[in-house]
């Protein structure tokens, strides 16, 4: 960048020459590498403004989060440089609006809110700021980093290699999805915390409708950092880091925190329908049991049994 | 797999526009017709009145997304073709599948950098700060070694349970095959015997003694097995030439004790044999020199 906006200041000067001694061949400028021509420079010149990654994601949780979920969105905060982490948000039906406030507050263009509803429910929200959209997700199967399952480990901000199912591309919905996802987990090049190298891969792959994230480190063999041994790409191995989650999308909305509906999961159950559904059915069991007992009641009572003919057999 | 083709059902686009955050009850009633489901987070089959604003995402994804010229390099993002349908309950299998589409997207992401020749690999000697701590990833090394600590704990129980029950069937054999002897050589007296009955007594000459080989008094001497470098009237065991070959420094507290005590002074018995050279004392050089090297050492001090 800075090479570039010197030659294009020594070319605005030479015209002013050139007027002078136009007889004179003008003599093509020298680089490093040899004799530059006039036209090449022009080419780079008409080039539009290199394009800069600024993103910056506010995480923050809603009030009365569990510790599993904390942990998780802590992970979060681990695993991507370039957010900033907020204190807790009251969830309340205006929490839009002062979501949006403190992201615009926090000078951030996207948003990661981990809402907890009942202890048990963890909703996440999926945030481009200033104006939409925003993507609601059901968070299930969650696993931290702090399992000692997951044994992998990798530098705290290099930059993450993203990987996706191709299933992301079959559809609208999926594809919005998939360019947030890139936005908001791809750490931007030459962040200040980031560091250069490549050593994690996040993989997001959709089954059953869900996405599914999993982190791994990546060890190679390798002696140069900017070559991998031969044959050291057949030798890669992935090393789970962890966490583990799994989204369900439920709404997507136009706007930041709301807006018009865009999409929404014809085939999602609020958790709370199917706790519902669960008592409804034992409630359920227990009536089936007294009115089962009723019958049989009113059952004797309508036929009585017939007198035993051999009843006073042995009597006398 | 649960997505059914969204271009069957289009849905209107101004259907909803009220600014909603939360819960979604319209869908209780449609939830209670289906109630065999049964835990399943899913409906059967997609809600009809489920909003699909297809243009309205294209039209955001155009809003968001960055401008061409953005390089790969500024997203790193790779997809990667499944090659079959994945059951999301068998979890093996699902992790298999996700490590593997992880593994061909690296493979791939780390072409596309070689050819880019930027540095992208971590050199060894570049330490920075980790995402776990030292001390978690203690934690892991930890629970791994015991992990295979009681793994192979269990290996060995399960051999030494089967060394028994081996061991327990030779004995067995064994005990079955000494019946047997025992019984063949009862045989074989009774055989005898009656030999000797038919023939008359003719070879008699202890008295109608059986010959046995006990008889001839070997049985019952003494074994004349030695240990080596004892004298033959040691009573000890060759305990108090023991000590008296290197107690000279430092050993003098540690040959405390009734035991030491008696092994030297003993309760009286013989003590001539004890002064006698073995083979093993005449071969033991042990102590030849010691007494001028030691002298010297002094002098040169």
């Amino acid at each position: 960048m800075v090479k570039k906006r010197k030659h294009s200041e020594t070319k605005a000067v030479e015209p002013t020459n050139k007027d002078d001694d136009s007889s004179v061949q003008e003599r093509p400028k020298r680089t490093l590498l040899g004799w530059k021509d006039k036209t090449e420079v022009k080419e780079t010149e008409s080039s539009p403004a290199v394009f800069r990654n600024k993103e910056k994601v506010l995480v923050t949780c809603s009030r009365r989060i569990n510790y599993r979920y904390r942990h998780l969105m802590l992970n979060v905060v681990s695993l991507l440089p370039h957010c900033k982490k907020d204190s807790k948000v009251e969830s309340k039906s205006s929490k839009g609006a002062t979501l949006n406030e403190l992201v615009e507050l926090k000078s951030c263009s996207s948003c990661l809110f981990f809402e907890c509803r009942k202890h048990k429910d963890l909703y996440l929200w999926m945030v481009k700021s200033p104006s939409g959209p925003s993507v609601k997700f059901i968070v299930n199967a969650v696993h931290t980093m702090e399992e000692l399952k997951l044994t992998g480990n990798h530098l705290r901000g290099s930059r993450p290699l993203l990987s996706f199912s191709s299933n992301f591309d079959n559809d609208a919905h999926w594809k919005l999805v998939k360019e947030m996802i890139t936005q908001i987990f791809g750490i931007p090049k030459e962040h200040r915390k980031s560091k250069p190298y490549h050593d994690h891969v996040f993989n997001f792959s959709i089954v059953d409708g869900h996405i599914w994230f999993r982190n791994y480190q990546i060890t190679v063999p390798h002696n140069e950092s900017d070559k991998v041994a031969r044959g050291g790409l057949e030798k890669m191995t992935l090393i789970e880091v962890g966490p583990r989650f799994c989204l369900n999308p439920i709404k997507i909305f136009g706007g930041s925190f709301g807006g018009p509906t865009l999409y929404e999961n014809p085939l999602y159950v609020s958790p709370n329908q199917i706790r519902a559904l669960e008592k409804r059915q034992k409630a359920g069991k227990y009536a089936k049991k007294v009115k089962a007992k009723k019958r049989r009641k009113m059952h004797e009572l309508s036929n009585p049994l017939e007198p035993n003919e051999f009843a006073d057999m042995w009597k006398e | 797999m649960g997505h059914p083709t969204k271009e069957s059902i289009l849905y209107d686009e101004e259907g909803s526009e009220d600014d909603e955050m939360g819960d979604m009850n319209e869908e209780l009633s449609e939830s209670e017709s289906d109630s065999d489901e049964e835990g399943d987070v899913k409906l059967l089959e997609p809600s009809k009145k489920a909003i699909y604003n297809r243009d309205g995402l294209d039209e955001k994804l155009q809003d968001i997304s960055w401008p061409e010229n953005a390089g790969w390099i500024h997203r790193l993002s790779i997809d990667i073709t499944q090659e079959q349908e994945v059951d999301v309950n068998d979890d093996l299998k699902r992790e298999a599948s996700f490590y593997t589409q992880a593994l061909e997207g690296t493979r791939q992401a780390f072409e596309k950098l070689q050819s880019m020749g930027l540095p992208f690999l971590r050199p060894p000697d570049y330490y920075a700060e980790m995402v776990k701590t030292d001390s978690h990833m203690e934690k892991v090394k930890r629970r791994l070694l015991t992990e295979q600590k009681e793994m192979e704990e269990a290996d060995e129980r399960r051999k030494a349970r089967e060394a028994k029950k081996m061991s327990k069937e030779i004995q067995a054999q064994k005990t079955k095959e000494r019946a047997k002897q025992k019984k063949d050589e009862i045989e074989s007296v009774k055989k005898w015997r009656k030999q000797r009955q038919q023939s008359g007594f003719a070879g008699d000459v202890n008295d109608g003694e059986l010959e046995l080989p006990f008889e001839d008094s070997k049985a019952f001497e003494r074994s004349s097995k030695r240990r080596p470098g004892v004298a033959p009237g040691d009573r000890s065991g060759g305990k108090a030439r023991q000590f008296s070959g290197k107690g000279k420094k430092g050993m003098d507290k540690k040959r405390k004790g009734a035991e030491f005590k008696n092994s030297k002074f003993g309760f009286g018995g013989r003590k001539g044999m004890r002064k006698q050279n073995t083979a093993d004392t005449t071969d033991d050089v042990r102590a030849f020199h010691k007494g001028g090297m030691a002298g010297n050492n002094k002098r040169k001090r």
